[in-house]
């Protein structure tokens, strides 16, 4: 979503610019030498296209919709274009430590993958939440428990400013051991 | 965690999402506007009015000079804004050189590269980083560092941190003569292993 706004921002900054100039060339010109408007933008024809039409018109509504949409869309890229950096507590004041959310599901990955029983895992990680789902081919309650402890541990070596809620869901799938 | 360490962490997009927002608001209360006008709730009559009211087209052939400069004004705000927002969002991060004396005779600037080389060849030094990125953020008076260090995996990272504020930063402040020196850090764990796949939100 950052990247995506990125990329937007300057275009919607250059389409209000653009709107902006349009309006003050087309004025000025019907305004010194009307007998060259329209310059650019073919705003008579706009005109006439819109003259019959009241504020009940299907087409008005149409359009208003249509600009509501893409207004909602705006806004919420803007509303959810925001970090989603994992903090760490501070060695010192003056310093500011992050990690990535992908890097702290990789952390936990390893060390779940690390446990022997463990046959696959994925890991989903946030600032308030890791979730783990693994699967094993032993019971799944003992390795449950053992995957907790390890993810547990590994928190407990990373001094995270807050530490994450931890889910972990184990599933036995058939197979030869 | 100091405001400009925290700062440091990446560039802002603050401004491009408060505008973004605030186009998005206008864009949406004109539509909402719009179908309530349509849907008859100022009235039914004015639902059955024309777009083009013949009230305003009054107005405007009434006060011809009075609407062109709106018109202009209007333009001009629109132009001047969205240049602004083009402009300020394709700028790129400074890269600031530190001044470290301003004194007329002997003033005393140091490049942002070389201070960024030193610094990073010092953090790859720390047992457990397997590579380092620094650079310079903020202006020239006041600047601030930002450090992307990628760990090896099972390295304890309270052990970086010590290394790092006792060594690294302790020499860039002493470099700096500064007491302290505001420093994002970025650490990638586990990295160096073999590709594992992770699902992330």
């Amino acid at each position: 979503m950052r990247l995506l706004l990125r990329v937007l921002a300057p275009l919607l900054g250059l389409a209000l610019a653009v709107v902006g100039l349009a309006i003050v060339v087309e004025t000025v010109t019907l305004w010194v030498a009307p007998a060259s408007s329209p310059l650019i933008v073919p705003w008579p024809s706009w005109r006439t296209a819109i003259e019959g039409l009241t504020w009940q018109s299907g087409v008005v509504r149409g359009v208003a919709i249509g600009v509501g949409v893409v207004g909602l869309l705006v806004l919420l890229l803007g509303l959810v274009a925001r970090r989603h950096d994992v903090y760490l507590a501070d060695p010192v004041p003056e310093v500011t430590v992050t990690t990535s959310p992908r890097s702290l599901a990789r952390a936990v990955g390893h060390e779940v993958r690390s446990h022997e029983d463990v046959v696959s895992a994925s890991v989903v990680a946030t600032t308030k939440r890791i979730t783990v789902k693994a699967s094993t081919l032993d019971p799944a309650d003992t390795v449950r428990d053992a995957v907790r402890a390890r993810v547990d541990e590994l928190l407990g070596r990373l001094p995270l400013a807050r530490r994450p809620r931890v889910a972990v869901s184990v599933t036995t799938t058939k197979g030869v051991k | 965690m100091s405001r400009r360490s925290r700062a440091a962490v990446a560039r802002s997009a603050g401004g491009d999402r408060t505008l973004t927002v605030v186009l998005g608001l206008v864009l949406v209360a004109a539509a909402v506007l719009a179908l309530l006008v349509g849907y008859g709730v100022f009235g039914v009559f004015r639902a059955q009015r024309p777009l083009i009211d013949p009230l305003l087209v009054e107005w405007v052939t009434a006060h011809t000079g009075a609407t062109r400069w709106i018109a202009v004004g209007i333009g001009v705000v629109l132009f001047l804004l969205g240049l602004w927002w083009t402009l300020r969002s394709l700028r790129p991060e400074p890269r600031p050189d530190v001044s470290l004396s301003e004194v007329p005779g002997e003033r005393l600037t140091v490049e942002h590269s070389a201070i960024c080389d030193a610094v990073r060849a010092d953090a790859e030094t720390i047992d457990g980083v397997s590579r380092a990125r620094v650079r310079l953020v903020g202006g020239p008076q006041r600047p601030a560092l930002r450090i992307a260090l990628t760990l090896v995996e099972g390295t304890d990272v309270r052990d970086v941190w010590a290394d790092l504020d006792g060594r690294v930063l302790a020499r860039a402040r002493e470099a700096f003569s500064v007491s302290a020196l505001p420093t994002a850090v970025r650490l990638e764990l586990d990295a160096t292993s073999a590709p594992t796949p992770a699902r992330v939100e």
